[in-house]
């Protein structure tokens, strides 16, 4: 990746310019790469994008779903990214095309079942997972994306603030009160 | 609640926090290569020409309403007689040109002074004829006017001399 960039001019530790917003630069470049034939250009966007798709799906729908809704809205994405008018806006753009995925996914099957597959644990611990998962799951959408991706997928306040397009003060505000909220729900749980 | 610890991990971490970060970490997602088919290509990005076909229908549509804006406006003007000299004069200044290959009394300079003879002969034919015109239609009025004053002037004569001596007791009787 690291080399590619290089190649393209768009290294952040060499492009002084691309400190201000080195995310969205290389987005813009690597887009217009693939854009050009470039397929690997598309795998470093995978790799960039894969773990906020991730949160966003898993925040939706069950669980054992998540990964292979993943590959297809990747899929979906390099066969429409010619739609996508502005190149820097990449993040935004399939982000947009994972909620709509999500919504599809509901209309097409039956919820109560994936729930209860969901519930299955190997362990304990990934029991508990699943439980808090479905905590905030209930919490209102706006605030369980955006806890899922701060506590599931780590990332920062400003990193998603940055890869979904949100401004930061609405990230901040979200992960305030959907915190306040999850708290609340879970002061009912045993062990936490 | 540290807030900033849940805002970009910075500061004192928050117990309950980094307890959910625990469990809930298990759930991140696992890298797995992306499998692109081969057939699968991605399109390329269509050129959008609307802005520049817009443009270029812009500058057209500006340049056509000059045109006619131009042409309406010349052929509004009235056209002075003047203008028409410079193409007459035009004509002569290829006379030295001709001379060194024709004689003097060329036909081409010839043809072209004739012409505008004609012109000037047509103009001023019309002129004279009008004027002409004018000049009989005063003529003929004027010669109705002094016949009319001379037929005054007989009568009046005819009237002095018929005139009887008793009339003209007659008339200083009623003067005085």
């Amino acid at each position: 990746m690291s080399a590619t960039l290089d190649m393209l001019g768009m290294n952040p530790q060499i492009d002084a310019a691309a400190e201000h917003s080195p995310a969205t630069r290389v987005e813009a470049v690597l887009v217009k790469a693939v854009l050009e034939g470039d397929r690997d250009g598309f795998g470093q966007l995978y790799g960039l994008y894969a773990p906020l798709v991730h949160g966003i799906l898993l925040a939706r729908v069950p669980r054992p779903e998540v990964d292979d809704l993943v590959q297809d809205i990747f899929l979906h994405a390099f066969k429409k990214l010619h739609t996508l008018r502005d190149a820097s806006a990449f993040g935004p753009w399939i982000a947009m095309i994972a909620r709509n995925r999500a919504v599809d996914f509901h209309r097409r099957s039956k919820e109560t079942v994936e729930i209860n597959d969901d519930l299955r644990g190997s362990d304990t611990h990934d029991s508990r997972a699943a439980e808090i998962l479905e905590l905030v799951r209930s919490l209102p959408e706006a605030y369980r994306e955006t806890l899922v991706l701060r506590l599931v997928e780590g990332m920062t306040g400003p990193e998603i603030a940055a890869r979904t397009g949100l401004t930061a003060a609405s990230v901040r505000v979200n992960l305030h009160r959907g915190m306040k909220l999850l708290r609340e729900k879970l002061g009912f749980m045993e062990g936490l | 609640m540290n807030e900033d610890y849940l805002w970009d991990k910075s500061g004192q971490p928050d117990p309950q926090i980094q307890e959910l970060e625990e469990i809930l970490g298990t759930l991140r997602y696992q890298p797995k290569p992306l499998v692109i088919p081969r057939d699968l290509v991605a399109p390329p990005r269509r050129r959008n020409y609307f802005p520049l076909l817009a443009i270029a229908a812009t500058v057209l549509a500006a340049l056509l309403a000059a045109g006619v804006w131009i042409q309406v406006r010349t052929s509004s003007e009235p056209q002075p007689e003047q203008a028409k000299v410079p193409t007459v004069v035009e004509e002569p200044r290829r006379d030295p040109v001709v001379k060194d290959s024709t004689p003097a009394n060329k036909p081409v300079s010839k043809e072209s002074t004739v012409a505008s003879n004609i012109r000037r002969r047509h103009n001023t034919s019309a002129i004279k004829r009008l004027e002409r015109e004018e000049a009989v239609a005063a003529k003929e009025q004027l010669m109705i006017a002094l016949r009319v004053a001379t037929e005054k002037l007989s009568l009046v004569h005819r009237k002095t001399q018929t005139t009887t001596p008793a009339n003209q007791i007659k008339n200083q009787h009623r003067i005085g």
